[in-house]
């Protein structure tokens, strides 16, 4: 890792840093991964919906319409995408839906589990 | 201060109750130079069994030592004391053997083993309990009373008390779960893990600690690195146990695996021989844990390795 033995604490932290930066921009995942780690909300970018949203949390945290706003501007193969990555489709499931009807499979299914799997005693 | 009890539970089998168990003695005598007494409550007996190897765990019973012959004792009416049933060493860390022949008295692991008899032997006591009036709750309660005076002496002599508690609700189980002041619940990153987890925690919120979430210490073990399996884990983080302590996620290991097949009751091995590529997380979970009991009792303790 260390190329240079002159370099001082302050330049490896820069270049670790740097290097971090660079996956950050270009992972959407692990961006997301890391502002949550940090206690941050995500920001999701149309581009990277469907890689960094999860449809369980936003079930979770209570707001239909913020998960409609996410999912509604999918596009099709997106919704497929998010649905099969999330074990909540198979394709013989959503063969013949159109995207309306897949964000409202991806709701209702995505809020079952979280109700099955939620505590309710806490 | 007195040890702090923690069980060693989840309904669900298979998610590494006593690897967790025999990590946990392993990284706490190993870093922190604690006392440790493990009490083995599953008769399965996995984690007397990596500890003491199949054969110490024959030896330690036809020595009259286990949980078993605790449970002869409450059976026969004989008065609470679990320190003659008391393996007093089971250490199976290189560092931590030099440790006893210097009699530092630091970083020691005693085991009060299981042996499959257990079950056979806590199902007779079952049969006869249930022919009078008694309940199952009623023998949980009793049992509870027993095994806390049972080990209310040993209490000033360790530092942590780890109870393996077997996957299921049996009277004897349910008395480990009261005895404890804290709960270390292992799990695995996938559905039925998840679901099984839900159960513990909400049979236990109701019956046994109303405030669990406070006390309960999660572990997500055997851990795949794969799209979903984090997937999985951060849900678990981020929303069913969101209120809960989490230590660090401890990968599948093979090597680990292999090692805890102690090769002989006079078999020792180096820590990182031990966990070769998990040390690193053993490690962070020994401090989270630390951590997290230190926050309990308020009771502090101090590294005496890196």
């Amino acid at each position: 890792m260390a190329e240079s033995p002159r370099l001082t604490p302050v330049e490896y932290l820069d270049r670790f840093f740097d290097e971090l930066r660079e996956e950050v921009r270009s992972n959407p995942r692990l961006a997301a991964r890391l502002v949550k780690a940090l206690g941050g909300d995500v920001v999701f970018e149309d581009t990277a919906k469907a890689d960094v949203a999860n449809p369980y949390q936003l079930v979770a945290s209570g707001s239909k319409a913020r998960f409609l706003k996410v999912f509604s501007s999918l596009k099709l193969s997106q919704l497929r995408q998010v649905l099969k990555e999330n074990n909540l489709a198979t394709k013989v499931d959503m063969n013949g839906k159109n995207a309306d009807q897949l964000v409202e499979m991806l709701y209702d299914r995505a809020a079952s589990k979280v109700n099955e799997r939620k505590s309710s005693v806490f | 201060m007195p040890a702090t009890t923690a069980a060693i539970a989840n309904l669900k089998g298979g998610v590494g109750k006593s690897t967790t168990t025999v990590m946990l003695a392993d990284g706490l005598a190993h870093f922190y130079g604690m006392n440790v007494l493990v009490i083995d409550l599953d008769p399965q007996a996995n984690s007397s069994q990596m500890l003491l190897t199949e054969q110490g765990v024959q030896a330690a019973s036809d020595q009259g030592k286990g949980t078993h012959h605790l449970l002869g004792e409450f059976v026969a009416g004989r008065p609470a004391a679990a320190a003659p049933f008391i393996m007093p060493n089971a250490v199976s860390l290189e560092e931590l053997r030099i440790a006893e022949e210097n009699d530092e008295r630091r970083g020691w692991i005693s085991s009060l083993p299981a042996h499959p008899q257990l079950r056979l032997r806590e199902l007779g006591l079952e049969e006869e309990w249930y022919s009078g009036r008694g309940t199952p709750t009623t023998l949980s309660e009793a049992l509870t009373k027993y095994f806390r005076e049972a080990i209310a002496p040993l209490l000033p002599l360790y530092d942590v008390i780890l109870l393996d508690c077997p996957p299921h609700l049996s009277p004897l189980a349910r008395a480990g779960l009261a005895l404890a002041d804290v709960f270390v619940t292992p799990t695995i990153a996938d559905s039925v893990s998840t679901w099984g987890t839900k159960q513990f925690s909400d049979w236990v919120g109701k019956y046994i600690a109303p405030d669990l979430p406070r006390r309960n210490f999660v572990l997500i073990t055997r851990f795949r690195d794969t799209k979903y399996a984090r997937s999985v884990a951060s849900n678990l983080r981020e929303i069913y146990l969101k209120d809960r302590w989490f230590g660090p996620t401890i990968p599948e290991s093979v090597h680990v695996l292999n090692a805890m097949d102690r090769a002989a009751p006079d078999s020792y091995n180096t820590f990182r021989g031990k966990y070769a590529g998990v040390t690193g997380d053993v490690r962070r979970l020994a401090e989270r844990f630390t951590d997290f009991i230190s926050q309990h009792t308020g009771a502090t303790w101090q590294k005496v390795r890196d």
